[in-house]
């Protein structure tokens, strides 16, 4: 089947970002816009990760785009009449070096002169809010307790049902082959079932974004990393706050359903697109899980898969226009925190898109940050 | 708690000695040798194993083989213990724990890991996996074969009847004694037996992660054949989860497998092969069985099983279903129902069974998620009972050195079982080790047996399925 069709905006991807960006284009009355995934809805980043939700970053930028989507997912079980499983437990996060110890105050420090009630805590303290840890190498920690975590399904497919029922045409299994381009600006995307006339296109395609520029001629810094997670067997909630640690690379926490749902980064990964779990992981997440709660070591893990990080240079997202090609929005290089922060990103893109003056001032995470500039690191960033 | 073991067989004996006593919520239970800790509790009549997340509702056994977690309960501090597989023993402290239990307060030693390179790896003992090991390594393949049960020959272990296959060997056989005699051969052809250690996953490439107890052991294989046997349909209808509801196979794993009774009077849910045979093993261990229903017009299994039957007094009604299962704690009978040629009810035909077993067999489905894992395209195919992988002629997946065979590929009969082991065996030792004339006579005698066992009237249906997944050469996307 092939036929050409047209549409304002064609969005390419089908993950938190992809259907959250349609919800609020449509709630403001822009609903000629078609989403396009090649696989179902969820099948990225957004239907593999861990589900939390952190506002305890080091940087200015993320720490606001974090505190202002956790206002936002407070609010979105009213807004999309569906449970999203918010569980407001907190994050732990322990420091094991000197190094950490401050860096993390420094955070502290930023983080409640930005308002975020955030607090540095000693290893004793930690081991109050999570009494099963093993702290003997523990040196301090912070800990906020508005973080938490969300099922990451009933998000997307709340948006997604929202966007549909006010006249977004959402399609899942067609992929983008192209984006035809004339000059600097975008006459049409290509996929495998036909051609739809667009002058507007948004990049939020995850571990395959920067595949997805080049298309348009555009190159982009991202790259694909596998991240590796699992989960556990159930328990009656034991476990409050998602628990991690920059130093191992691990974050772990307890799903509502009981389940501890965890992952860990493996420093030596390579790049590439690759979903396949690995016998490292199971080992590496085994032993480390166990070296901090050492009760874990009567407990199975039942699952492991594996997704893609969408990696920066400085592990900061990519947002906005490009210099190349006009009216190609990015949506990527979340760099594994881009569920956190998408519902301020999404609502910001839909901003942009119409034209407007953003709500939030993202002009710090366009591409062109790259080009010669000193990049500021974000330090808080897990595996 | 009224005791279930079964004294006398017509067919088995079970040899009880050296009894034993392990803890179960502070009461002394007795065991035997060979005995899980799910069918020792159960033959103290101990049928409420679980309970349901949200609602609390009492759950029973199911599976019996150790796939769908009806069973799991706290053993010497460690939850989710699959109790129906894991041996009983001596002092062993074993509690209910429903389907949250605490956060275990035990720690365990780390596991002890082991890592080896093998040639081939056979997963699942039973005809498929057995007959595979034998062919490969009678041909000189170092052969790992790994089981997560205590005993080897699969479902056959459990079939005390004369075989209906008719394969030359094997016919008017009782399964028992083929599957003791596989497992004899494997022994004696050199096959590496790991009983009692569970494959838990694949790894790129082809390597295998196995629960051994105490102990994981990862082996870098040349070659596998997958051949874990299938899993049992369950039925949709109201109270469906109450115990005393339990799979037909794990009925006859519980009865013939450690001579426990299900209950004194069972409703049969589905008229093919395995509800009449193991309607007629109910008979012979003196269980009565008051009914069989079959949802489809006409009785699926061979007409010899349904005559026994018959014979022996049990009404066979075709056309009919289970409408709810009554009881609180545990089955106390039935509603059923007719059903017309829509599979709608009929109106004004329901009617109540007494009964304390309702037995589901309505059909198997292939278990190969780990086929899944190892990225091996796969297809839905109906008369195959599911998804299933596609395969070479040969039965090798689109995952180079991975073979499938027995219900894995395809829900069939264990003489086809036999012989799709025999094939892929004879296939993995002519990849790893090069070919041979007697590899060769091999497969070819395989794949006629199979050719043969898929002309009769009840083999269309699975050839037809085959040529639906078979590819030659570049597997299709
Ligand atoms: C294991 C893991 C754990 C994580 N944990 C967390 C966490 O705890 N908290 C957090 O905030 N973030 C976490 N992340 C990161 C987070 O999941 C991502 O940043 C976020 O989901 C990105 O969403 P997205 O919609 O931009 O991209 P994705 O969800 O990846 O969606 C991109 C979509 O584009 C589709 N696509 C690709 N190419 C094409 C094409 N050619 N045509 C059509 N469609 C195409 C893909 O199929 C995919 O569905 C984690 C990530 C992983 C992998
Ligand atoms: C009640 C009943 C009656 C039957 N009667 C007949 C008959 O009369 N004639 C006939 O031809 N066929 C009969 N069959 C069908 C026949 O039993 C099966 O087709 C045959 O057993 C399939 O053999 P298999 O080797 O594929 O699987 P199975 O016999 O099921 O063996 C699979 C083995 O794999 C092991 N395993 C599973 N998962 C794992 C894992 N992860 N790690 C390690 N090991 C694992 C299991 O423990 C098991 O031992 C009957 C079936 C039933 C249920
Ligand atoms: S796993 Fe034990 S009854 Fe199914």
């Amino acid at each position: 089947m092939t036929v050409t069709e047209s549409a304002r905006a064609v969005i390419i991807g089908g993950g938190v970002n992809g259907t959250g960006i349609a919800y609020h284009l449509a709630k403001r009355g822009y609903t000629d816009v078609v989403v396009l995934e090649k696989g179902y809805l969820g099948c990225g980043a957004s239907g593999r990760n861990g589900g939390g939700i952190r506002q305890q970053f080091s940087t200015k930028e993320n720490i606001i785009l974090a505190m202002e989507s956790t206002r936002m997912f407070e609010k979105l079980p009213d807004e999309l009449d569906t449970e999203i499983e918010f569980e407001q437990g907190g994050y732990l996060v322990l420091a094991f070096t000197d190094e950490e110890v401050e860096q993390f105050k420094k955070n502290v420090k930023l983080q409640n002169d930005l308002g975020l009630k955030s607090s540095f805590i000693s290893a004793e303290e930690a081991r109050e809010i999570v009494p099963e840890l093993n702290i003997s190498k523990v040196l301090a920690g912070t800990f906020n307790s508005t973080d938490g975590t969300i099922y990451p399904f009933p998000v997307i497919y709340g948006y997604a049902r929202a966007a549909r029922g006010m006249g977004v045409d959402i399609r899942e299994h067609t992929t983008v082959t192209d984006i035809v381009t004339q000059g600097r600006t975008i006459r049409a995307v290509k996929t495998d079932r036909g051609t739809i006339e667009t002058d507007t296109v948004v990049n939020a395609a995850g571990g395959w974004s920067a595949g997805i520029a080049r298309m348009a001629g555009v190159e982009l810094p991202n790259r694909p990393y596998r991240h590796e997670i699992m989960v556990t067997e159930p328990f009656k909630r034991f476990l409050e706050p998602m628990v991690i640690s920059f130093q191992h690379g691990i974050y772990f926490s307890q799903s509502r359903h009981g389940n501890v749902v965890g992952g860990i980064g493996n420093p030596h990964e390579e790049q590439g697109i690759n979903q396949r779990s690995s016998l490292w992981f199971m080992r590496t997440m085994a032993k480390t899980l166990t070296e901090l709660v050492p009760r874990f070591s009567a407990v199975n893990m039942i699952r492991q898969w594996a997704g893609l990080y969408d990696t920066t240079p400085d592990a900061q997202p990519i947002l906005g226009e490009v210099p190349e090609v006009e009216r190609f929005f990015q949506v990527n290089g979340f760099s594994g925190h881009g569920f956190m922060v998408s519902p301020v990103v999404d609502k910001v893109t839909a901003e942009l898109i119409l034209g407007e003056t953003p709500s939030m001032n993202i002009d710090g995470l366009s591409v062109t940050r790259f080009k010669g500039m000193d990049l500021e690191m974000e330090y808080s960033v897990v595996g | 708690m009224s005791e279930k073991r079964i004294r006398e067989h017509p067919v088995l004996d079970f040899q009880r000695k050296d009894g034993f006593f392990f803890d179960f919520e502070g009461k002394q239970v007795l065991a035997y040798p060979g005995e899980t800790i799910a069918s020792a509790l159960y033959a103290q009549g101990l049928q409420r194993f679980t309970e349901s997340k949200l609602l609390k509702r009492p759950r029973g056994f199911f599976c019996a083989i150790g796939k769908c977690s009806s069973c799991i309960m706290r053993v010497n501090g460690v939850p989710h213990v699959r109790t129906c597989i894991t041996p009983a023993r001596e002092g062993m402290k074993v509690e209910r724990h429903g389907a949250m239990p605490e956060f275990p307060d035990t720690t365990l030693p780390c596991p002890k890991v082991k890592e080896e390179n093998i040639e081939v790896a056979v997963i699942g003992g039973g005809p498929a996996g057995l007959s595979a090991a034998i062919v490969a390594a009678e041909n000189g393949a170092d052969v790992h074969l790994f089981d997560e049960n205590t005993n080897l020959g699969g479902q056959l272990v459990k079939q005390t009847h004369q075989f209906f296959g008719r394969y030359e060997e094997h016919a008017g056989t009782r399964g028992t004694d083929i599957g003791k005699d596989l497992a004899k051969r494997a022994e004696e052809a050199g096959v590496n037996i790991h009983t009692n250690s569970t494959v838990l996953g694949y790894y790129h490439k082809n390597k295998i992660a196995v629960d051994a107890g105490n102990r994981l052991e990862i082996y870098g294989c040349e070659g596998i054949v997958y051949a874990t046997g299938a899993v049992e349909n369950f039925l949709a209808f109201e109270n469906n989860d109450l115990p005393g509801i339990y799979g037909a196979g794990g009925v006859q794993t519980l009865m013939n497998e450690y001579g426990v009774i299900p209950g004194d009077r069972v409703l049969m849910v589905g008229a093919g092969n395995v509800g009449l045979i193991v309607s007629y093993q109910l008979l012979q261990a003196g269980v009565d069985v008051v009914e069989v229903v079959e949802a489809m017009p006409t009785i699926g299994g061979y007409q010899v099983h349904a005559s026994k039957l018959r014979r022996a007094g049990v009404p066979i009604s075709t056309g009919h279903t289970v409408k709810k299962a009554l009881g609180n704690e545990q089955v106390e009978g039935a509603v059923l129902h007719e059903l017309d040629e829509n599979w709608e009810p009929v109106t004004g035909t329901e009617r109540t069974v007494e009964c304390d077993i309702i037995c589901i067999a309505v059909g198997l489905k292939p278990d190969n998620h780990f086929l899944r894992l190892a990225g091996c395209k796969m297809k839905y195919v109906r008369e195959l009972g599911g998804m299933v992988p596609l395969r070479t002629e040969t039965l090798e997946t689109s995952v180079e050195g991975l073979f499938v065979a027995g219900d894995s590929a395809g829900i069939e009969e264990a003489t086809v079982a036999i012989l799709e082991g025999e094939l892929t065996g004879a296939a993995v030792t002519e990849k790893i080790k090069g070919g041979s004339e007697k590899l060769l006579a091999v497969k070819k005698r395989a794949r006629a047996g199979i050719e043969e066992m898929r002309k009769g009237p009840y083999g269309q249906r699975p050839l037809e399925g085959v040529r639906a997944c078979t590819f030659e050469g570049v597997c299709p996307e």
